[in-house]
């Protein structure tokens, strides 16, 4: 066994020559990388806040208005039920977690024809959101095929996309048909780090597939129900423009308006590029709320 | 060494004169040039203007229309973008005036100058199309009902009697309305006020004084509610798209009335053709209050020149060319758009729903006033029209969000 001292590296004293050349190696290297990231992401969003405290219409430059744009947003009724919208969808995150996790188990489990579900739960995720929107439209709108199978067994037709009571949750189903199959991949992947030894054991002695599940796969699988959670968070937020685009336009009066289509309403077809920039710094805030759980999460986990 | 310097020369004169060639090319943003039955009348253009202008292009760059005032605003936030594009009159054109070219000089001879031009009366784009809202029935639908199929109503009564021996026959709706993006009620506006607006009333209306407690704006609200109570619209309106489920829908024989437009869609060549000429009635929305129902129509879509374009003078003879009344003709009679430069010969566009529509224009002409309200005050509107058709709001609460609107964007 050789000592600590034969295998570790010389090491060199800070502030040397070779030390200098390093860092202007290292600072080499990253500055493609920060230019991108300071053209492409810090330079908007500070150009986007000062925008924010304009009135700007997108062709002069704009008076300052200092906050009023966010005061505006407080207290305005489109926004606040975006952001009760926005709520309601979040309440819906334990689908989002449970329903993925549970298929993934199955098919980890073994159930027949696992390789084909995984494969055809994956699918939808490879196709645009207006793609899917432009099916599920046809399936959903009043006269579609969803309401002519209802007819078929003798229920009502129900307008699914046209009605408030069910417009944001026919949404929520669309979006979680078609992003559910990447959640089942990444449950798939933590599943295959569960010890095959210890399950087996449990089998063993005499634990059913419930006290499995739970006492054993799911506590194992935490990282990976936390890591989801906060990834579908992100992603129910910041990628339903194109299906709310297609299938509601927002609408029914404001059920299905979330404020990333509120800013493209507001930046779009309003013309009014201030307001549109105040509402993304305060979605823009919401999310970096998020992305901090997410790394606190990840730095909690690491040690797993 | 020669050989070099000639290299190094040739290129940069072969720059010169490309660059010189791309300041020549125009750059044309639309929404249309991609409907085969409009190529004959860009084909044309493109053809005259190049001849009028040797060594210059144009390029016509079609744009998806949904998406077309979101790339156009970016394109003028930027200061870069398109030499000529094509908008649509209205609050469209001159909330953007500031970036548009004042056309004012070359603009005689059109109708519906007035959408394209702000109050000083200074003009922003020149028109191609005039634009109307007009009921369309379907007449066979009337007499299977047992209507006079050449009776269109021209009160409200009428239209109520109408609409009730329709519903009563029990084969199809009333009306075929499709408000998902809020256009049913959109259109709405302009069917109910144009009969009673007085000069004043749109004065004040564009200026976002007219408050929607008015018992002529009100009315609005009222008559949209009524309409629905009393069972005119098909189900689910609030999840079928105007354009184009509602049309379909009409030229199915689903449904019928519509409310469809004079321009180059929807419109009454269009459902002659599903319908059958002779079988495609016109009449303007009556309005309980008023005597007389007006036809509401304007300026429709018209050519405009933004001020950042590096090409400006080409630009406009670009546009003169693509409004004049050559073009203008081949458009009409391609897509049976009613033509908005007044020497276009218009005697090619025959049909009875057509000269029907001629003639309310004439005997009843209103203006439209949903193209005159301030964009965010119809944004919600739209969602208003939606709840009220769901029941979830009532006339009172919608014209108090309305009133709510209206003050927030005076």
């Amino acid at each position: 066994m050789s000592s600590p001292e034969k295998t570790t590296p010389p090491r060199k004293r800070r502030g040397g020559d070779g030390s200098k050349a390093e860092i202007r190696m290292a600072f080499l290297f990253l500055l493609p990388a920060l230019l991108l990231v300071l053209v492409f992401r810090v330079f908007p969003l500070a150009w986007g806040f000062v925008l924010s405290l304009t009135n700007t219409d997108g062709i002069g430059k704009g008076d300052w208005v200092g906050f009023a744009n966010y005061t505006r947003a407080v207290n305005d009724p489109t926004f606040q039920d975006s952001i009760v919208n926005t709520l309601l969808l979040l309440a819906t995150l334990p689908i989002w977690v449970m329903l993925p996790m549970l298929l993934a188990i199955l098919i980890h489990q073994g159930v027949p024809g696992g390789k084909l579900f995984r494969a055809v739960y994956f699918f939808p995720a490879v196709l645009s959101s207006v793609i899917i929107g432009s099916i599920f439209n046809i399936v959903l709108r009043y006269d579609g095929s969803l309401n002519n199978a209802l007819a078929a067994v003798g229920i009502d037709a129900v307008d699914w996309l046209g009605g408030s009571a069910t417009a944001l949750g026919s949404l929520i189903a669309v979006q979680l048909w078609s992003t559910f199959g990447m959640g089942v991949l990444i449950f798939l992947s933590g599943l295959s780090t569960v010890p095959d030894d210890i399950i087996e054991a449990a089998r063993i002695d005499g634990a059913r597939f419930w006290q499995r599940l739970f006492l054993i796969i799911v506590p194992s699988l935490r990282p990976i129900i936390e890591f989801v959670a906060v990834v579908t968070t992100i992603g129910v937020l910041t990628s339903m423009f194109g299906l709310i685009y297609v299938l509601t336009g927002g609408g029914p009066g404001t059920s299905t308006t979330l404020p990333e289509f509120l800013i493209w309403l507001e930046q779009g077809q309003l013309n009014r590029p201030g307001y549109a920039s105040a509402i993304s710094m305060i979605l823009f805030v919401m999310m970096g709320g998020i992305a901090y759980l997410q790394i606190r999460i990840m730095t909690r986990n690491a040690s797993l | 060494m020669i050989n070099l310097k000639t290299t190094l020369l040739s290129s940069a004169a072969l720059l010169t004169f490309a660059t010189g060639l791309s300041a020549q090319e125009l750059t044309v943003w639309d929404w249309k040039s991609g409907d085969p039955a409009t190529f004959g009348y860009f084909d044309a253009a493109k053809e005259a203007f190049e001849a009028a202008n040797p060594g210059a292009t144009v390029n016509f760059v079609v744009q998806p229309h949904d998406q077309y005032y979101t790339l156009l605003g970016t394109a003028l936030t930027s200061g870069e973008g398109p030499d000529v594009v094509l908008v649509h009159g209205g609050a469209k054109t001159q909330s953007r005036a500031e970036a548009l070219v004042n056309l004012t000089d070359k603009a005689e001879n059109f109708s519906g100058v007035e959408a394209f031009s702000d109050e000083a009366g200074n003009v922003f784009a020149l028109p191609i199309t005039i634009q109307g809202f007009a009921v369309y029935y379907n007449k066979d639908l009337y007499e299977a009902a047992g209507l006079d199929r050449d009776a269109a109503p021209s009160s409200y009564e009428e239209l109520a009697a109408a609409c009730e021996a329709i519903i009563a026959k029990g084969d199809v709706p009333c009306f075929a309305l499709g408000n998902k993006q809020g256009f049913g009620g959109e259109f709405f506006v302009s069917q109910i006020a144009t009969s009673t607006f007085s000069d004043e009333d749109y004065a004040a209306w564009v200026a976002g004084e007219l408050s929607w407690t008015d018992p002529k704006v009100r009315q609005i609200v009222e008559l949209w509610v009524d309409g629905n109570e009393r069972g005119w619209f098909n189900e689910g309106a609030n999840s079928i798209a105007k354009f184009m489920d509602e049309y379909e829908m009409f030229m199915r024989s689903e449904a019928a009335h519509t409310v469809g437009l004079l321009s180059d869609v929807a419109h009454w060549k269009q459902f002659e053709e599903f319908l059958g000429e002779g079988n495609v009635g016109v009449f303007a929305y009556p309005n309980p209050d008023a005597e007389v129902a007006r036809l509401p129509f304007g300026g429709g879509i018209g050519w405009a020149v933004p001020k950042a374009g590096e090409n400006q003078e080409l630009a406009m003879s670009l546009v003169e060319i693509l409004a004049d009344a050559e073009r203008q003709a081949i458009f009409a009679v391609e897509t049976g758009a009613l033509p908005a430069n007044t020497e276009v010969d218009t005697s090619k566009l025959s049909s009875e729903a057509l000269a029907r529509a001629l003639e309310l224009m004439a005997s009843a002409p209103g203006a439209s006033p949903h193209a005159l309200l301030n964009p965010a005050v119809l944004e919600e509107w739209k969602r208003q029209s939606q709840s009220l058709l769901n029941g979830d709001t009532t006339v009172d609460a919608a014209v108090e969000a309305m009133e709510a609107a209206r003050k927030a964007n005076m």
